[in-house]
């Protein structure tokens, strides 16, 4: 049994929609990803939604705010920051379980509602031995890319050309956020915010709806598919102090990516990913999030990290990183991963517009949620797995 | 036409509950000035700070033993920019290995001198020797302790 995304709907991301309910953000997803795959909502057999935490929008449960037809099973999925991919994943388990045929997978992140949203990521920390301290989103990955920069070599000139490039690349997508032209001496000169991570460095606050239709192989017909080849989710222990010394994989060495990653090639026939995957959507709300998932994925050894930073502005042949801006772009946290999997999807049915990147025959979207805790690897290509 | 905007403020009150292994642990920190850390009876590293099971073994961690009071930094940050309701800055905040321990802890780091944040990064990433220093009255919070570099 293989799955296609047949359908894709943006609302595209913004700092807020004023103009918007949420529950008229999650329609207008759904309702492009309907049209997207030419399907009415009776074709469809489920519905999983996915938002994160509900403090973000001030809403308690949100998505049942917003029903979508009439008399369907339906899932909510909250797994932080991999929120958007786990609801992805949901989906195309039932549908290779042959428990439906058209899964409706739709997130929202309606965090443009939240005046001091850092404020709400701490309360995501443990309240006993953690909570007391500024963990936040940001001093999280700070404390890992002060750790890369010692271990590896990086400075704050990788971090700046890492985050310049996806602005960069934001400028072609639409959607994205922030249409910004900042150079890696802009993300250098801007504010620091927690040594080493300077605030052009990082993601944006952003909200929107994503949604996806995901189909059985009977239902693809003559549209266009993006078929998964491979999915796989791996966990790691909360508590990132005890991962720093753990043999063979620190802080800083993603195991539970690099454990998603080589399951997910397995199943999608992958074992060469530098040549065999053309396009890469990283979930990388920090430039020091894409340096640690190279390794991870395969794209070099981690002692090169700093030398594949370079080569990938000079060497046509590596991956393109984050064709759409990736989270620097826009980073709506509930959908940020299905954002990174429908982007994927879009460049490998070659309707990802300006941003379209040349002969994609296979793509990868990946998510990190908590402090790494949950990493997600997605394969899609234009056929099924073999 | 106005677009409509509806003022809201979430402000529940909560009772965090520690459990017995934390509440040990607290205990410990507020009589004794000690840190204990529960070895895990499977893998047989020392978790600090102390808790009731190894989340990858999934076995019980009973046997207590103290670490420190010194120890070696790990990983740190400064924080250099003002979040809403957070702590103003500058903060240093570290992850230490004491003394005997398998695990690293999250602490603030104090007693830095913080006029050049580049300055001090650079003395934090040579992984100083820091020890704990605990407050005046403990209360039997994370908070009764912090590092300082020795």
């Amino acid at each position: 049994m293989s799955v296609a995304i047949i359908g894709v709907g943006q609302t595209g991301y913004r700092r807020s929609f004023p103009d918007k309910s949420s529950r008229e953000l999650i329609w207008e997803a759904a309702r492009l990803a309907l049209e997207d795959a030419d399907l009415d909502i009776d074709a469809i057999d489920m519905v999983i939604s996915g938002v994160a935490p509900d403090a973000l929008a001030g809403e308690a449960s949100v998505e049942r705010t917003a029903m979508l037809g009439f008399g369907k099973p339906f899932l909510r999925i909250n797994t932080g920051g991999v929120t958007g991919s786990s609801t992805v994943f949901a989906g195309n388990t039932f549908i290779r379980a042959k428990r439906a045929r058209a899964v409706l997978v739709v997130g929202l992140e309606r965090m443009g509602q939240a005046t001091s949203s850092q404020q709400v990521f701490n309360t995501i920390f443990d309240p006993v031995y953690e909570k007391d301290f500024p963990l936040t989103t940001i001093t999280m990955a700070a404390l890992r890319a002060s750790m890369l920069m010692r271990l590896y070599g990086y400075t704050a000139m990788h971090w700046a050309k890492i985050a310049a490039r996806s602005y960069q690349n934001a400028l072609k997508n639409p959607l994205a956020h922030l249409h910004v032209d900042i150079t890696p001496e802009d993300v250098l000169n801007s504010p620091l915010l927690a040594w080493p991570i300077h605030r052009y460095e990082a993601c944006p606050m952003s909200e929107g709806a994503c949604a996806m239709v995901l189909v059985n192989d009977q239902m693809v017909g003559d549209r266009t598919p993006a078929w998964i080849q491979g999915a796989a989710s791996i966990t790691d222990s909360y508590a990132m102090g005890d991962r720093i010394h753990r043999p063979g994989a620190t802080l800083v060495d993603l195991l539970s990516l690099k454990l998603a990653a080589q399951r997910a090639y397995a199943q999608a026939g992958v074992d060469k990913p530098r040549d065999q995957v053309r396009a890469i959507e990283l979930y990388s709300a920090f430039s020091s999030a894409e340096a640690m998932a190279y390794p991870a994925l395969g794209m070099c050894e981690a002692s090169d990290g700093p030398r594949f930073v370079e080569d990938q502005f000079t060497d046509p042949k590596i991956p393109v990183f984050n064709p759409s801006g990736g989270p620097q772009g826009a980073n709506p946290v509930s959908v940020t991963a299905m954002v990174r999997i429908a982007e994927a999807a879009l460049q490998v049915r070659d309707m990802a517009g300006e941003r379209q990147v040349a002969d994609v025959d296979r793509a990868v979207a990946t998510g990190q949620g908590g402090a790494t805790q949950f990493s997600t690897v997605c394969v899609l290509g234009k056929r099924p797995a073999p | 036409m106005d677009l409509v905007k509806i003022e809201g403020k979430w402000n529940f009150n909560y009772t965090y509950f520690a459990g017995e292994s934390a509440s040990r642990f607290f205990h410990e920190l507020r009589e004794n000035h000690r840190i204990m850390g529960t070895r895990c009876t499977k893998c047989r590293r020392l978790l600090v700070p102390a808790r009731a099971y190894c989340d990858v073994c999934m076995a019980p961690t009973d046997e207590w033993e103290e670490v420190g009071p010194e120890g070696t930094l790990e990983t740190f940050t400064i924080i250099a920019t003002a979040f809403p309701g957070l702590p103003p800055p500058p903060i240093v905040m570290a992850y230490v290995t004491l003394d005997g321990a398998d695990t690293a802890l999250i602490n603030l780091v104090h007693g830095m001198d913080l006029s050049d944040i580049e300055v001090a990064a650079q003395k934090l990433n040579k992984l100083p020797r820091v020890k704990v220093e605990f407050v005046d009255e403990p209360t039997g919070r994370i908070t009764d302790f912090s590092f300082k570099l020795i």
